[in-house]
């Protein structure tokens, strides 16, 4: 009988046990999904997508003016344009999810560093297939800098790979063909978010894996991690390899473009976390807005105070960056290192404290590179 | 009743367990900290022939995604003859050892069962031979289902079949069980081939092997050990680069050591090493074959553990469409699937799984219309349930 007893009261311990790490948390979560989902699609993603649009709109004009007209003053206007919708997707990379998912708009938008042997292959030979991923690192962004500031040393030469006629026709042509590419992959996403995506996402507010808040949150999270800090940062820095490379850093060819495009990123990856509408200072409903209703729950460190302090201190010392991040590598790598290392800090806060606090699993693993 | 019963059983279990750590006392010999062991001053450990055909593996499995290679340059790169040029490091070329002979190869296994060693080697040849008549030719193309091609996974581009199977997956992981696991288990391991001809009788006199410094015996036990650690930086203390070192068992090892609920395998299986070699120097035959068990077992494990993580990684993948995720996933399945029949039970002669069961299984997997285009996570679950319960693990475990 003492025996029993005792098995009773093991057993029910473990029962007891077993419930307190299933996550019981739910129940209690009240917080309006829905009301996020609809301020991310129409105050932040949907807008987002409209302006990087717009700008690979006038990216691609311009692209066809110089083609056109090849001189030095219309390849200038071409950078500025290259320049900004380059910022412009910076604040929609982040959201790799639906169309944009299942076209890897961010594979074919923006791979680095860019395989130039291959790209002048292309060239040479007119025959390519960008669709193809293995033509991932030959397009993009990172193929648009390589063909309007790497292809020379100087302006006149770069002009001159457009306007003889032994090259003209084939720099061209590849040149449109990425601009063209570009934009209309964006508009086939965008199309999507305005044409029923929209209410498929904001309808999807379970709190499944498979939900809305789930997958976005986790994208946001392999963003910050994957590309924010490992791209444009750990890479180039070598933290992975343990020999920095100059050359990977992103926007390489223009040489002082990287930072600039880091700290757009960064903006993005600050503003979607406060729920900040796109274009404007104004709050909605977000990350912070969650985490704050659920600490009233469950009374635990102010994770969202804590996370906004470390995007202050990741600005404050990336700031101290040169506007090359290859300059950089290649004079104080430390700096680089040190930058990488407050990334890191959020990465840690958003991958353990906020996931467990939103009860979300992460649904992506480390590439194993097998 | 059965409650008191039941708890009576668990009694004995702990008390039995607990009474088994008392016999390590028995054990006289000293596991070594590093795997060096010498005779007059000089290094007695050698296993050169096992390094030179991981290398040639590596090569290989290398060119299996080149799609320039013709087939014969690749099927010889499996079959190297000496001297021929079918390698880019001159010292494979001038070698006189393959991957192919080494192939489904073992004492135990295959020596009396050349129809089953013959048809294994002509999977594997038929494999190489279809990356290049399938998948060459279709390089610069899109896969979908039904047409080979590539296909993208996260970052990485991975070149399938009409089917989805990544055939240089396949071969790569394939090997870890046909050559790897079945030359270490089933042949240098083996008391048949330890204990052969004079080598207990040479091997107490230290009796040495012609024109070398180690017995026969050593030797053979090296040459166990060249096949998990022969590509080591440093071979007398491997785990310290464990991983690294190669793309096939000792990769693997490291992979289920880094798993929570396998952590300290490696060790395992690196101490019955040390301990089973200190054994033969010090002519222990029974705790020489004591290790000889704990490595069986546990590198049989390691082959168990990996195909269930990656059927199921494969089933999640294919669940959220991400399909180049999944079929690389799933062709790594496939490898460790068929690798299956040459892990061993402990203190038997079988295996887990035996050739037709293992053949079977790939046909289950690859069974609906285009292959893993259409797989069905129910057989994916059942697989994996399969060797869950004949390894004894726990399937949430594996998986991770």
């Amino acid at each position: 009988m003492k025996v029993q007893q005792a098995l009773f009261i093991l057993l029910t311990a473990s029962i007891f046990y077993s419930c307190d790490s299933g996550g019981d948390d739910t129940s209690e979560d009240n917080f309006d999904r829905q009301a996020m989902l609809v301020n991310w699609a129409d105050n932040i993603i949907i807008p987002a997508y409209q302006d990087y649009e717009e700008k690979l709109e006038t990216l691609n004009q311009e692209a066809n003016s110089f083609a056109n007209t090849p001189t030095a003053n219309q390849l200038v206007v071409l950078r500025e344009s290259w320049m900004s919708a380059y910022k412009a997707w910076q604040w929609v990379a982040m959201f790799e999810i639906g169309r944009a998912e299942t076209i890897g708009l961010q594979g074919y938008t923006n791979s680095y560093p860019v395989d130039v042997a291959n790209m002048l292959a292309n060239i040479e030979s007119g025959n390519y297939n960008l669709e193809l991923p293995s033509r991932r690192d030959q397009q993009g962004f990172g193929g648009l800098d390589y063909l309007i500031n790497g292809l020379a040393d100087s302006d006149t030469e770069i002009v001159a790979r457009y306007a003889d006629s032994n090259t003209a026709e084939a720099h061209q042509t590849y040149l449109t063909d990425l601009t063209s590419r570009l934009l209309s992959l964006t508009s086939d996403v965008l199309d999507d978010w305005q044409n029923g995506y929209r209410e498929t996402f904001v309808n999807n507010d379970g709190s499944s894996a498979t939900g809305a808040v789930n997958k976005l949150t986790n994208d946001y999270i392999f963003y910050f991690e994957k590309h924010l800090r490992a791209s444009k940062v750990g890479v180039p820095a070598g933290v992975f390899s343990g020999t920095p490379d100059a050359t990977d850093v992103e926007a390489y060819y223009s040489t002082s473009f990287s930072k600039a495009l880091f700290k757009e990123a960064l903006a993005a990856s600050e503003a979607f976390f406060n729920g900040r509408h796109f274009g404007s200072g104004t709050l909605g409903s977000g990350f912070s807005d969650y985490l704050n209703y659920l600490n009233t729950i469950k009374e635990g460190p102010d994770l969202v105070e804590i996370i906004n302090d470390q995007f202050s201190v990741i600005a404050s010392t990336s700031d101290q960056l040169a506007d090359s991040f290859s300059d950089q590598i290649k004079n104080d790598n430390t700096l680089m290192l040190n930058t990488y290392d407050e990334l890191q800090t959020n990465v840690i806060s958003f991958k353990i404290d906020m996931l467990q606090a939103l009860n979300i699993k992460v649904d992506y693993v480390d590439a194993d590179g097998d | 009743m059965k409650i008191s019963k039941l708890y009576i059983g668990l009694l004995f279990t702990s008390i039995s367990l607990s009474s088994c750590s008392d016999d390590e006392s028995t054990i006289s010999i000293e596991t070594p900290t590093n795997y060096s062991f010498s005779r007059d001053g000089s290094s007695t450990v050698s296993f050169g022939g096992q390094t030179t055909r991981i290398a040639m593996a590596e090569e290989l499995i290398s060119a299996l995604t080149d799609e320039t290679k013709s087939k014969e340059s690749l099927l010889s790169m499996f079959a190297h003859e000496e001297g021929d040029s079918d390698f880019s490091d001159a010292e494979l070329n001038a070698s006189s050892k393959s991957v192919r002979s080494k192939t489904a190869a073992s004492n135990d296994f295959f020596s009396n069962n050349t129809t089953d060693a013959s048809a294994i080697k002509t999977q594997l040849d038929n494999w190489i031979g279809s990356q290049h008549d399938e998948v060459f030719p279709q390089w610069e193309v899109q896969a979908e289902s039904g047409t080979a091609g590539q296909i993208a996974d996260g970052e990485s581009t991975r070149y399938i079949s009409a089917n989805g199977v990544e055939y240089n997956q396949l071969v790569g992981k394939s090997l870890i069980g046909a050559l790897m696991v079945d030359q270490i288990l089933n042949n240098y391991l083996s008391t048949a081939v330890l204990d052969e001809a004079t080598n207990i009788e040479d091997n107490d006199a230290e009796v040495v092997a012609d024109g070398e410094i180690y017995t026969t015996m050593e030797h053979k036990w090296d040459e166990a050990y060249g096949y998990l650690y022969g590509a080591s930086v440093d071979a007398t203390d491997p785990n310290a680069t464990l991983g690294d070192d190669d793309s096939f068992l000792n990769k693997y090892v490291a992979k289920v050591d880094a798993n929570q609920y396998y952590t300290g395998i490696a060790d395992d299986i690196f101490d019955a090493f040390k301990l089973g070699r200190a054994a033969i120097v010090a002519k222990d035959y029974t705790v020489r074959d004591e290790q000889a068990e704990i490595i069986k077992e546990n590198l049989s494990k390691v082959i168990a553990v990996r195909a269930v993580h990656y059927l199921q990684a494969g089933k999640d993948a294919v669940a959220t469409q991400n399909y180049g995720g999944a079929f690389h996933d799933l062709s790594e399945a496939l490898g460790f699937v068929y690798s299956l029949q040459f892990t061993r039970k402990p203190n038997s002669e079988a295996s887990y799984f035996s050739k037709n069961e293992v053949d079977q299984f790939i046909e289950d997997i690859l069974a609906e219309e285009n292959g893993l285009w259409n797989v069905s996570a129910t057989t994916l679950d059942d697989i994996s349930n399969e060797i869950v319960d004949a390894f004894d693990l726990v399937l949430a475990e594996a998986v991770e």
